[in-house]
Protein backbone atom coordinates (compact mmCIF):
# COMPACT_ATOMS: atom_id res chain seq x y z
CA UNK A 1 0.00 0.00 0.00
CA UNK A 2 1.64 3.52 -0.72
CA UNK A 3 1.48 6.47 1.28
CA UNK A 4 -1.26 8.25 -0.10
CA UNK A 5 -3.35 5.05 -0.51
CA UNK A 6 -2.76 4.21 3.22
CA UNK A 7 -4.03 8.08 3.87
CA UNK A 8 -7.09 7.16 2.00
CA UNK A 9 -8.17 4.38 3.36
CA UNK A 10 -7.84 5.65 6.89
CA UNK A 11 -9.52 8.81 5.88
CA UNK A 12 -12.36 7.16 4.46
CA UNK A 13 -13.06 5.19 7.25
CA UNK A 14 -13.14 7.54 9.37
CA UNK A 15 -15.65 9.35 7.08
CA UNK A 16 -17.51 6.50 6.62
CA UNK A 17 -17.79 6.03 10.54
CA UNK A 18 -18.85 9.47 11.16
CA UNK A 19 -21.74 9.40 8.57
CA UNK A 20 -22.83 5.79 9.35
CA UNK A 21 -22.67 6.43 12.83
CA UNK A 22 -24.97 8.31 14.71
CA UNK A 23 -23.64 6.62 18.02
CA UNK A 24 -22.10 9.70 20.43
CA UNK A 25 -18.95 7.39 20.65
CA UNK A 26 -18.28 7.76 17.14
CA UNK A 27 -19.03 11.06 16.67
CA UNK A 28 -16.70 11.91 19.92
CA UNK A 29 -14.12 10.06 17.91
CA UNK A 30 -14.53 11.59 14.87
CA UNK A 31 -14.25 14.81 16.26
CA UNK A 32 -10.61 14.35 17.68
CA UNK A 33 -9.79 14.03 13.84
CA UNK A 34 -12.03 16.57 11.90
CA UNK A 35 -10.11 19.10 10.65
CA UNK A 36 -9.20 22.57 12.79
CA UNK A 37 -10.44 20.69 15.50
CA UNK A 38 -7.05 19.69 17.64
CA UNK A 39 -5.28 18.18 15.24
CA UNK A 40 -4.29 21.16 12.89
CA UNK A 41 -2.44 19.74 9.78
CA UNK A 42 0.92 21.16 10.26
CA UNK A 43 4.06 18.47 10.36
CA UNK A 44 5.04 17.40 13.28
CA UNK A 45 8.44 19.16 14.12
CA UNK A 46 11.00 19.71 16.89
CA UNK A 47 9.69 23.79 17.14
CA UNK A 48 6.17 22.30 17.35
CA UNK A 49 6.81 20.27 19.76
CA UNK A 50 8.53 22.78 21.78
CA UNK A 51 5.84 24.91 21.67
CA UNK A 52 2.86 21.99 22.88
CA UNK A 53 5.21 20.90 25.29
CA UNK A 54 5.20 24.24 26.89
CA UNK A 55 1.46 24.43 26.89
CA UNK A 56 1.07 21.27 28.34
CA UNK A 57 3.65 22.52 31.02
CA UNK A 58 1.27 24.78 31.89
CA UNK A 59 -1.47 22.79 32.01
CA UNK A 60 0.57 20.46 34.67
CA UNK A 61 2.00 23.59 36.26
CA UNK A 62 -1.50 24.94 37.01
CA UNK A 63 -3.02 21.02 38.28
CA UNK A 64 0.39 20.68 40.36
CA UNK A 65 -0.54 23.99 42.15
CA UNK A 66 -3.99 23.71 42.70
CA UNK A 67 -3.65 20.55 44.79
CA UNK A 68 -0.75 21.57 46.99
CA UNK A 69 -3.01 24.36 47.82
CA UNK A 70 -5.55 22.06 48.13
CA UNK A 71 -3.65 19.34 50.18
CA UNK A 72 -2.73 21.76 52.83
CA UNK A 73 -6.99 22.83 53.00
CA UNK A 74 -8.56 22.76 56.12
CA UNK A 75 -11.79 22.63 54.28
CA UNK A 76 -11.29 19.33 52.68
CA UNK A 77 -10.88 15.82 54.32
CA UNK A 78 -10.85 12.23 53.64
CA UNK A 79 -10.91 10.56 50.08
CA UNK A 80 -10.76 14.32 48.60
CA UNK A 81 -7.72 15.10 50.83
CA UNK A 82 -6.09 11.88 50.01
CA UNK A 83 -7.22 12.64 46.51
CA UNK A 84 -5.22 15.94 46.57
CA UNK A 85 -2.43 14.61 47.99
CA UNK A 86 -1.96 12.20 45.48
CA UNK A 87 -2.69 13.90 42.48
CA UNK A 88 -0.53 16.56 43.26
CA UNK A 89 2.77 14.86 43.11
CA UNK A 90 2.00 12.71 40.21
CA UNK A 91 1.09 16.33 38.41
CA UNK A 92 4.68 17.48 39.49
CA UNK A 93 6.04 14.34 38.08
CA UNK A 94 4.63 15.26 34.69
CA UNK A 95 5.63 18.62 34.57
CA UNK A 96 9.20 17.91 35.67
CA UNK A 97 9.18 14.79 32.75
CA UNK A 98 7.90 18.11 30.10
CA UNK A 99 10.57 20.24 31.67
CA UNK A 100 13.47 17.50 31.32
CA UNK A 101 11.90 16.64 27.54
CA UNK A 102 12.04 20.55 27.17
CA UNK A 103 15.19 21.36 28.58
CA UNK A 104 16.67 25.02 28.14
CA UNK A 105 13.13 25.39 25.82
CA UNK A 106 11.19 25.24 29.02
CA UNK A 107 9.04 28.56 29.55
CA UNK A 108 9.52 29.44 33.28
CA UNK A 109 6.84 28.62 35.48
CA UNK A 110 4.51 32.01 36.23
CA UNK A 111 3.27 32.75 39.15
CA UNK A 112 0.26 30.80 40.46
CA UNK A 113 -2.96 32.55 40.68
CA UNK A 114 -4.98 32.16 44.00
CA UNK A 115 -7.11 29.59 43.94
CA UNK A 116 -8.58 29.72 47.53
CA UNK A 117 -11.99 30.60 46.17
CA UNK A 118 -12.34 26.99 45.35
CA UNK A 119 -11.42 25.19 48.00
CA UNK A 120 -14.36 26.89 50.63
CA UNK A 121 -16.01 23.54 50.45
CA UNK A 122 -15.17 20.03 49.17
CA UNK A 123 -18.61 20.37 46.51
CA UNK A 124 -16.36 23.47 45.07
CA UNK A 125 -13.49 21.82 45.17
CA UNK A 126 -14.56 18.09 43.36
CA UNK A 127 -16.45 20.43 40.34
CA UNK A 128 -13.28 22.79 40.13
CA UNK A 129 -11.21 19.98 39.84
CA UNK A 130 -13.12 17.90 37.48
CA UNK A 131 -13.56 20.80 35.16
CA UNK A 132 -10.19 21.20 35.53
CA UNK A 133 -9.08 17.47 34.45
CA UNK A 134 -11.74 17.42 31.45
CA UNK A 135 -10.25 20.15 29.81
CA UNK A 136 -6.63 19.42 30.18
CA UNK A 137 -7.46 15.34 29.04
CA UNK A 138 -8.87 17.44 26.12
CA UNK A 139 -6.22 19.59 25.43
CA UNK A 140 -3.56 16.66 25.63
CA UNK A 141 -5.92 14.77 23.08
CA UNK A 142 -6.78 17.87 20.71
CA UNK A 143 -3.14 17.93 20.33
CA UNK A 144 -1.43 14.47 20.27
CA UNK A 145 -1.73 13.96 16.76
CA UNK A 146 0.58 16.91 16.43
CA UNK A 147 3.46 15.83 17.69
CA UNK A 148 6.39 13.96 16.86
CA UNK A 149 6.38 10.75 17.70
CA UNK A 150 9.11 10.87 19.80
CA UNK A 151 7.36 13.31 21.86
CA UNK A 152 3.75 11.78 21.99
CA UNK A 153 5.92 8.34 22.94
CA UNK A 154 6.74 10.91 26.51
CA UNK A 155 3.37 12.39 26.70
CA UNK A 156 0.76 9.23 26.24
CA UNK A 157 1.68 7.51 29.72
CA UNK A 158 1.21 10.67 31.61
CA UNK A 159 -2.18 11.54 29.72
CA UNK A 160 -3.66 8.11 30.86
CA UNK A 161 -3.06 8.75 34.22
CA UNK A 162 -4.54 12.40 33.87
CA UNK A 163 -7.42 10.20 32.81
CA UNK A 164 -7.46 7.67 35.82
CA UNK A 165 -7.42 11.00 37.99
CA UNK A 166 -10.53 12.51 36.87
CA UNK A 167 -12.58 8.71 36.94
CA UNK A 168 -11.37 8.64 40.72
CA UNK A 169 -12.79 11.90 41.03
CA UNK A 170 -15.61 11.69 39.50
CA UNK A 171 -16.05 8.31 41.44
CA UNK A 172 -15.84 10.49 44.68
CA UNK A 173 -18.81 12.33 43.74
CA UNK A 174 -21.08 9.34 42.92
CA UNK A 175 -21.09 10.43 38.76
CA UNK A 176 -20.00 8.06 36.41
CA UNK A 177 -16.54 7.79 35.87
CA UNK A 178 -16.36 7.24 32.11
CA UNK A 179 -19.40 9.31 31.03
CA UNK A 180 -18.78 8.49 27.19
CA UNK A 181 -17.17 5.56 25.43
CA UNK A 182 -14.41 8.06 23.93
CA UNK A 183 -13.16 11.36 24.80
CA UNK A 184 -13.42 14.45 22.51
CA UNK A 185 -10.60 16.51 21.67
CA UNK A 186 -10.55 20.53 22.47
CA UNK A 187 -8.68 23.50 20.63
CA UNK A 188 -5.54 24.59 23.02
CA UNK A 189 -7.31 28.23 22.51
CA UNK A 190 -10.66 27.18 24.09
CA UNK A 191 -8.97 25.10 26.85
CA UNK A 192 -7.06 28.12 27.92
CA UNK A 193 -9.96 30.46 27.80
CA UNK A 194 -12.01 28.07 30.19
CA UNK A 195 -9.41 27.80 32.57
CA UNK A 196 -8.26 31.84 32.76
CA UNK A 197 -12.27 31.91 33.13
CA UNK A 198 -12.11 29.38 36.29
CA UNK A 199 -9.11 31.26 37.85
CA UNK A 200 -6.39 28.73 37.39
CA UNK A 201 -4.62 30.64 34.75
CA UNK A 202 -3.34 34.37 34.79
CA UNK B 1 -7.42 -7.16 48.98
CA UNK B 2 -4.31 -6.67 46.84
CA UNK B 3 -4.35 -4.97 43.71
CA UNK B 4 -4.44 -7.05 40.76
CA UNK B 5 -1.76 -6.27 38.28
CA UNK B 6 -1.14 -7.00 34.58
CA UNK B 7 1.81 -9.58 35.50
CA UNK B 8 -1.67 -11.72 36.79
CA UNK B 9 -2.24 -12.59 33.26
CA UNK B 10 1.26 -11.83 32.05
CA UNK B 11 3.44 -14.69 33.63
CA UNK B 12 7.32 -13.79 32.76
CA UNK B 13 7.92 -15.85 30.14
CA UNK B 14 5.40 -14.26 27.70
CA UNK B 15 6.38 -10.50 28.23
CA UNK B 16 10.30 -11.96 28.29
CA UNK B 17 9.71 -13.42 25.04
CA UNK B 18 7.93 -10.73 23.28
CA UNK B 19 10.77 -8.48 24.29
CA UNK B 20 13.68 -10.66 23.08
CA UNK B 21 12.33 -11.07 19.87
CA UNK B 22 12.03 -6.99 20.02
CA UNK B 23 14.59 -5.60 21.49
CA UNK B 24 16.96 -8.64 21.51
CA UNK B 25 18.02 -11.06 24.59
CA UNK B 26 20.31 -8.35 26.18
CA UNK B 27 17.43 -6.04 26.70
CA UNK B 28 15.04 -8.41 28.02
CA UNK B 29 17.52 -9.61 29.96
CA UNK B 30 17.77 -6.48 32.01
CA UNK B 31 13.96 -5.97 31.95
CA UNK B 32 13.99 -9.01 34.69
CA UNK B 33 16.12 -7.42 36.92
CA UNK B 34 14.93 -3.67 36.47
CA UNK B 35 12.79 -2.14 38.95
CA UNK B 36 8.67 -2.55 38.31
CA UNK B 37 7.87 0.68 37.37
CA UNK B 38 10.97 2.35 37.81
CA UNK B 39 12.18 5.22 35.07
CA UNK B 40 14.43 2.76 34.23
CA UNK B 41 11.88 -0.05 32.96
CA UNK B 42 10.01 2.82 31.57
CA UNK B 43 12.34 4.04 29.03
CA UNK B 44 13.00 -0.26 27.90
CA UNK B 45 9.58 -0.57 27.26
CA UNK B 46 9.41 1.73 24.88
CA UNK B 47 8.79 0.19 21.21
CA UNK B 48 11.87 0.14 19.65
CA UNK B 49 12.17 2.22 16.79
CA UNK B 50 13.10 -0.99 14.26
CA UNK B 51 9.56 -2.55 15.39
CA UNK B 52 7.58 0.95 14.89
CA UNK B 53 8.90 0.77 11.59
CA UNK B 54 7.26 -3.08 11.28
CA UNK B 55 3.99 -2.32 11.81
CA UNK B 56 1.82 -1.10 10.19
CA UNK B 57 -1.58 1.14 10.86
CA UNK B 58 -3.97 -1.81 9.53
CA UNK B 59 -2.03 -4.22 11.63
CA UNK B 60 -2.71 -1.76 14.41
CA UNK B 61 -6.20 -1.29 13.74
CA UNK B 62 -7.14 -5.20 13.35
CA UNK B 63 -5.49 -5.65 16.06
CA UNK B 64 -7.24 -3.40 18.70
CA UNK B 65 -10.67 -4.71 16.88
CA UNK B 66 -9.66 -8.03 17.96
CA UNK B 67 -8.35 -6.82 21.80
CA UNK B 68 -11.85 -4.84 21.64
CA UNK B 69 -14.11 -7.72 20.93
CA UNK B 70 -12.17 -9.62 23.49
CA UNK B 71 -13.19 -7.21 25.96
CA UNK B 72 -16.87 -7.00 24.98
CA UNK B 73 -17.54 -10.56 24.30
CA UNK B 74 -15.86 -10.94 27.96
CA UNK B 75 -18.86 -8.38 29.34
CA UNK B 76 -21.52 -9.40 27.68
CA UNK B 77 -20.95 -13.34 27.70
CA UNK B 78 -21.26 -12.25 31.73
CA UNK B 79 -24.17 -10.48 30.96
CA UNK B 80 -25.51 -13.72 29.41
CA UNK B 81 -24.67 -16.14 32.38
CA UNK B 82 -26.60 -13.54 34.64
CA UNK B 83 -22.95 -12.87 36.53
CA UNK B 84 -23.88 -9.37 36.42
CA UNK B 85 -26.84 -9.78 38.11
CA UNK B 86 -25.63 -11.15 40.87
CA UNK B 87 -23.64 -8.25 41.77
CA UNK B 88 -24.27 -5.30 43.88
CA UNK B 89 -26.20 -2.16 41.74
CA UNK B 90 -22.72 -0.04 42.07
CA UNK B 91 -20.61 -2.79 40.28
CA UNK B 92 -23.45 -3.70 37.72
CA UNK B 93 -23.36 -0.08 36.82
CA UNK B 94 -19.54 -0.29 36.37
CA UNK B 95 -19.98 -3.91 34.79
CA UNK B 96 -22.87 -2.68 32.36
CA UNK B 97 -21.35 0.56 31.20
CA UNK B 98 -17.92 -1.01 30.29
CA UNK B 99 -19.55 -3.53 28.38
CA UNK B 100 -21.45 -0.78 26.38
CA UNK B 101 -18.37 0.99 25.57
CA UNK B 102 -16.34 -2.03 24.54
CA UNK B 103 -19.34 -2.63 22.23
CA UNK B 104 -18.97 0.86 21.30
CA UNK B 105 -15.17 0.59 20.91
CA UNK B 106 -15.56 -2.35 18.52
CA UNK B 107 -18.07 -0.86 16.17
CA UNK B 108 -15.95 2.41 15.69
CA UNK B 109 -12.92 0.31 14.63
CA UNK B 110 -15.10 -2.28 12.61
CA UNK B 111 -16.11 0.70 10.96
CA UNK B 112 -13.03 2.39 10.51
CA UNK B 113 -11.52 -0.66 8.79
CA UNK B 114 -14.69 -1.33 6.98
CA UNK B 115 -13.40 -4.25 4.69
CA UNK B 116 -10.32 -4.60 5.84
CA UNK B 117 -11.81 -5.89 9.43
CA UNK B 118 -10.33 -9.62 10.16
CA UNK B 119 -12.65 -11.97 11.48
CA UNK B 120 -14.53 -12.07 14.38
CA UNK B 121 -11.91 -14.54 16.40
CA UNK B 122 -13.72 -17.30 19.01
CA UNK B 123 -13.56 -16.81 22.32
CA UNK B 124 -13.60 -19.07 25.49
CA UNK B 125 -13.32 -17.73 28.57
CA UNK B 126 -14.03 -20.35 31.09
CA UNK B 127 -14.90 -19.57 33.92
CA UNK B 128 -13.08 -16.14 34.27
CA UNK B 129 -16.52 -14.51 33.88
CA UNK B 130 -18.71 -16.83 35.52
CA UNK B 131 -18.37 -15.19 39.41
CA UNK B 132 -18.47 -12.02 40.71
CA UNK B 133 -15.05 -12.52 41.93
CA UNK B 134 -13.72 -14.50 38.89
CA UNK B 135 -15.12 -11.75 36.58
CA UNK B 136 -14.11 -8.56 38.85
CA UNK B 137 -10.34 -9.57 38.63
CA UNK B 138 -10.49 -10.32 34.69
CA UNK B 139 -11.79 -7.33 34.54
CA UNK B 140 -9.27 -5.49 36.25
CA UNK B 141 -6.67 -6.56 34.71
CA UNK B 142 -8.12 -6.30 31.61
CA UNK B 143 -8.69 -2.95 31.62
CA UNK B 144 -5.25 -2.22 32.64
CA UNK B 145 -3.37 -4.50 29.52
CA UNK B 146 -5.87 -2.06 27.28
CA UNK B 147 -4.22 1.13 28.88
CA UNK B 148 -0.95 -0.50 28.49
CA UNK B 149 -1.77 -1.49 24.57
CA UNK B 150 -2.95 1.68 23.55
CA UNK B 151 -0.54 4.06 25.33
CA UNK B 152 2.38 1.95 23.16
CA UNK B 153 0.13 2.19 20.41
CA UNK B 154 -1.39 5.88 19.70
CA UNK B 155 2.39 7.05 19.09
CA UNK B 156 3.42 4.70 16.55
CA UNK B 157 0.50 4.77 14.29
CA UNK B 158 1.68 7.15 10.86
CA UNK B 159 -1.88 8.24 10.26
CA UNK B 160 -2.02 11.50 12.84
CA UNK B 161 -6.18 11.27 12.58
CA UNK B 162 -5.89 8.20 14.07
CA UNK B 163 -3.25 9.42 16.89
CA UNK B 164 -6.24 11.59 17.55
CA UNK B 165 -8.59 9.07 17.57
CA UNK B 166 -7.23 6.59 19.49
CA UNK B 167 -6.04 8.78 22.25
CA UNK B 168 -9.44 9.48 22.52
CA UNK B 169 -10.28 5.90 23.21
CA UNK B 170 -6.88 5.75 25.39
CA UNK B 171 -8.43 7.70 27.92
CA UNK B 172 -11.53 6.22 28.27
CA UNK B 173 -9.65 2.88 28.83
CA UNK B 174 -7.84 4.27 31.51
CA UNK B 175 -11.00 5.95 33.02
CA UNK B 176 -12.64 2.10 32.68
CA UNK B 177 -9.34 0.88 34.19
CA UNK B 178 -9.24 3.57 37.57
CA UNK B 179 -13.15 2.92 37.72
CA UNK B 180 -12.32 -1.13 37.82
CA UNK B 181 -9.35 -0.29 40.34
CA UNK B 182 -11.83 1.77 42.89
CA UNK B 183 -14.18 -1.14 42.55
CA UNK B 184 -12.09 -3.92 44.39
CA UNK B 185 -10.33 -1.34 46.73
CA UNK B 186 -6.90 -0.55 44.59
CA UNK B 187 -5.17 2.61 43.72
CA UNK B 188 -7.11 3.88 41.37
CA UNK B 189 -4.24 6.08 39.71
CA UNK B 190 -0.92 4.23 41.62
CA UNK B 191 1.62 5.81 39.04
CA UNK B 192 2.24 9.13 37.92
CA UNK B 193 2.93 7.00 34.26
CA UNK B 194 1.31 4.38 32.99
CA UNK B 195 3.52 1.57 31.40
CA UNK B 196 3.39 1.58 27.65
CA UNK B 197 3.73 -2.33 26.27
CA UNK B 198 4.02 -3.15 22.48
CA UNK B 199 1.82 -5.31 20.18
CA UNK B 200 3.47 -8.18 20.28
CA UNK B 201 3.83 -8.01 23.94
CA UNK B 202 0.56 -7.75 24.59
CA UNK B 203 -0.52 -10.38 22.01
CA UNK B 204 1.46 -12.34 24.38
CA UNK B 205 -0.36 -12.10 27.14
CA UNK B 206 -3.76 -12.08 25.83
CA UNK B 207 -2.31 -15.79 24.30
CA UNK B 208 -1.35 -16.99 27.98
CA UNK B 209 -4.88 -16.30 28.83
CA UNK B 210 -6.23 -18.86 26.37
CA UNK B 211 -9.38 -16.93 25.91
CA UNK B 212 -8.91 -17.31 22.00
CA UNK B 213 -9.25 -20.27 20.43
CA UNK B 214 -9.75 -22.16 17.56
CA UNK B 215 -13.30 -22.10 16.09
CA UNK B 216 -15.77 -25.50 16.98
CA UNK B 217 -14.98 -27.84 14.01
CA UNK B 218 -18.76 -28.42 12.45
CA UNK B 219 -17.50 -30.41 8.95
CA UNK B 220 -17.45 -33.87 10.81
CA UNK B 221 -19.15 -36.30 8.60
CA UNK B 222 -18.43 -38.79 11.91
CA UNK B 223 -22.00 -39.37 13.86
CA UNK B 224 -21.18 -38.61 17.80
CA UNK B 225 -19.75 -41.59 19.84
CA UNK B 226 -22.13 -40.26 22.52
CA UNK B 227 -25.24 -38.27 21.98
CA UNK B 228 -26.35 -37.99 25.91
Amino acid sequence: MTRAEHHEWTRAGMLRAAAAGGAAATSALVIGVRDGDGASQAAPSREQDNAILNLFLRLEYAQEGFYRQASNSKNLDGDLRTFARTVGPQEAEHAALLRHRLGSDAAPRSDQPDVGNWLTSPRLFRQAAIDLEEAVIAAYIGEAANLTRGALADVAPLVSVEARQVAWLRGLGRTTPAPRAADPARRPQAVLAQLRKLGFLA
Amino acid sequence: MSGPTLQDIDPDEALQGALASLCGTTRAGFLRTATLGGGAMLAALRTPAVARAEVSDLEILNFGLRFERLQAAFYTEAEELGTIATMSAAKQQWAQTLGAHERAHVRIFKKVLGSRAEGRPTFDFGSANATDAAFTRTAVAMEDLTVALLTGLAPIVHDRRLTAALMGLTTVEARHAAWARNIVGSAPAPEAFDRPRTLASVRGAVAQTRFVVKPPKTSSRRRPGFTG
